[in-house]
């Protein structure tokens, strides 16, 4: 009699065990990915508020903002601000791939001498220098 | 985990299944957690900056910002403006303006204007100079539109090798819209050129900070008045149908269809008719390409000082895959569209070619409505990929004179005229 109610039980003791393997089964072979996030800053953007209009004769468009690079610290850096920030931002400079010595210090030249960029002498080497340790192949950081 | 291991890891499985060792199964399936548990990569930024090598990517490598008027587009400069439009905007023929790159010289451009205030004046070499409000201007000359592409000079300068300093444009530097406005020779006319003037002069709202005369001051460009060219400019107050954006020369820019955007003076104040040739620095010494057939040369005969140079005009022959961009993986056997635009200064677009082997065999895409000469030129191409593995996309386009995209790429000490043959590195994944 218990002998066959152990016979009884046991189609159902191994649909459970088939159960239990087709679940981890279906586990091991998830057909996705989930549930990760990063804590890596990607960094994002605010919306700009929508300027106010009036409906008179001018038409404004608001200031134009700035975005500073950070430029490394070094000789040459308070001249590069001074002077070559007359005429554009310092973006000008960490756009630039990674150029040979002598191209800094010609593109230097060409801002004094074609450009009219009036810079003393010595502060015009220390931009060189300044541009050439800091922006040139080998030189240059991430 | 690649394919291949998880193929082996399913006949283990399935082998220890069929003998009915449940617990080694689950055994397995306790060794296969950390797999599960495995974190996918996290994003990572772009680089700040690229070289010594040629830009890898399709668009410059600066952050979006948003500027006034504009949607978030690519940074390169803050101080004066220039911000690159992101790849995906290329889909449609016409590039939405709060889309639409930037490129300012000088540092003092407007942030606003006063029409009440603002007037254009046609001066120098004239009969009659002539001083137009803008109501004057809409009502006293008859409307005029075309669409043409607006694309910077130095666009792609980030391709060439070696690099050479300046803006460094991905490939987003240019736009196409549909201008409306006012036809400058109707103006001419009405201010009568005296005989013998040789050049028309553009100048704009914006100034720089350096010294009178020279480029970091005023910013200038000039065309021959015998340049047929001259007959389809168009000073333009819309653009798309809409006011120009503050940052594209609102309220007046002038349209040069077909040639380079360093013509097209934005925020125009002054017409000025040249009885001599342009010496400005913008003319003379800026925006020059070398006298040969392709406009290219080498760093060494610069060197040498053998390059003669002449005004950079027309723009070449450019095509482009915009979708897919290579971000995603394709599934092999899955139907996809290649789907960009084409486009020339030296009329409209005859033929846009794709290959899938990177150039070994062409066949013609189907070509999307056209806009007239000067336009983009949409196309498409049906595409499945059977097998699995980096593809590599080319595209070229022939325009209406006979020319076709080179193989070689450009360069010139200015970084101008790329347009060079554009590949993209697409990735196809096995599918079962």
């Amino acid at each position: 009699m218990r002998h066959a109610r152990i016979s009884a039980a046991l189609p159902k003791f191994f649909a459970a065990v088939v159960t239990l393997l087709l679940a981890a089964s279906a586990a091991l072979y998830a057909e996705f990915n989930a549930g990760f996030y990063s804590e890596e800053r990607m960094g994002s953007i605010r919306q700009t508020l929508p300027a106010v209009q009036s409906s008179g004769v001018t038409y404004d468009a608001g200031a134009f903002p700035l975005f500073p690079p950070s430029l490394p610290a070094g000789t040459g850096r308070d001249e590069v601000k001074a002077f070559c920030n007359t005429c554009h931002s310092p973006r000008y400079i960490t756009m630039q791939p990674f150029l040979p010595p002598e191209v800094w210090a010609a593109e230097v030249n060409k801002m004094i001498k074609t450009y009219g960029a009036s810079i003393p002498d010595d502060s015009t080497e220390r931009i060189i220098h300044y541009l050439e340790t800091n922006f040139s192949t080998g030189t240059r950081k991430q | 985990m690649n394919f291949s291991h998880r193929k082996v890891s399913r006949r283990r499985l399935l082998k220890a299944l069929g003998a009915g060792a449940g617990s080694l199964a689950i055994a397995r399936f306790a060794a296969a957690r950390p797999w599960l548990g495995q974190e996918p990569a996290s994003p990572q930024h772009m680089p700040d900056f690229t070289g010594p090598g040629a830009n890898p990517y399709w668009s410059s490598v600066g952050p979006f910002v948003t500027e006034p008027q504009k949607a978030p587009l690519i940074l390169l400069t803050d101080r004066p403006v220039q911000l690159e439009t992101p790849r995906h905007y290329f889909l449609q023929a016409f590039t939405p303006n709060d889309a639409f790159y930037v490129r300012w010289h000088l540092e003092t451009l407007p942030n606003s204007v006063d029409l009440k205030e603002w007037r254009l004046r046609i001066e120098g070499n004239v009969e009659k100079p002539l001083t137009l409000s803008f109501p004057e201007l809409l009502k006293q000359f008859a409307p005029a539109s075309v669409s043409a592409v607006n694309q910077c000079s130095g666009n792609s300068r980030s391709r060439l090798q070696p690099r050479v300093a300046g803006g460094q444009w991905g490939n987003g530097a240019m736009g196409c819209a549909l201008w409306s406005g006012v036809k400058l020779r109707e103006i001419l006319e009405a201010a009568r050129v005296k005989k013998g003037s040789l050049q028309v002069q553009f100048e704009g709202l914006d100034r720089g900070k350096g010294p009178e005369g020279y480029g970091s001051n005023r910013f200038m460009k000039s065309l021959d008045l015998s340049n047929p060219v001259l007959d389809e400019v168009i000073l333009a107050h819309s653009m798309n149908s809409e006011p120009l954006p503050m940052l594209n020369g609102f309220p007046l820019r002038v349209i040069v269809p077909g040639y380079f955007a360093t013509y097209w003076m934005k925020s125009l104040a002054s017409i000025r008719v040249l009885d001599k040739e342009d010496d400005n620095f913008w003319m003379k010494t800026a925006y020059r390409i070398p006298d040969t057939p392709d406009g290219s040369t080498t760093p060494e005969e610069v060197k040498a000082g053998k390059v003669k140079q002449i005004p950079i005009a027309r723009m070449p022959v450019r095509s482009f895959l915009i979708s897919p961009d290579g971000s995603s993986k394709i599934p092999a056997g899955l139907p996809v569209q290649l789907r960009g635009m084409a486009f020339s200064g030296h009329g409209g677009i005859r033929s846009v070619e794709v290959s899938d082997n990177g150039g070994s065999s062409w066949r013609a895409a189907r070509l999307g409505e056209g806009h007239g000469p000067y336009s983009f030129r949409t196309w498409d191409s049906p595409w499945t990929p059977v097998r699995p593995g980096t593809h590599e996309i080319a595209v070229r386009a022939t325009d209406e004179e006979g020319n076709t995209q080179p193989e070689g790429s450009v360069w010139n000490p200015g970084g101008y005229l790329w347009n060079a043959i554009e590949r993209q590195k697409i990735i196809v994944g096995s599918n079962a």
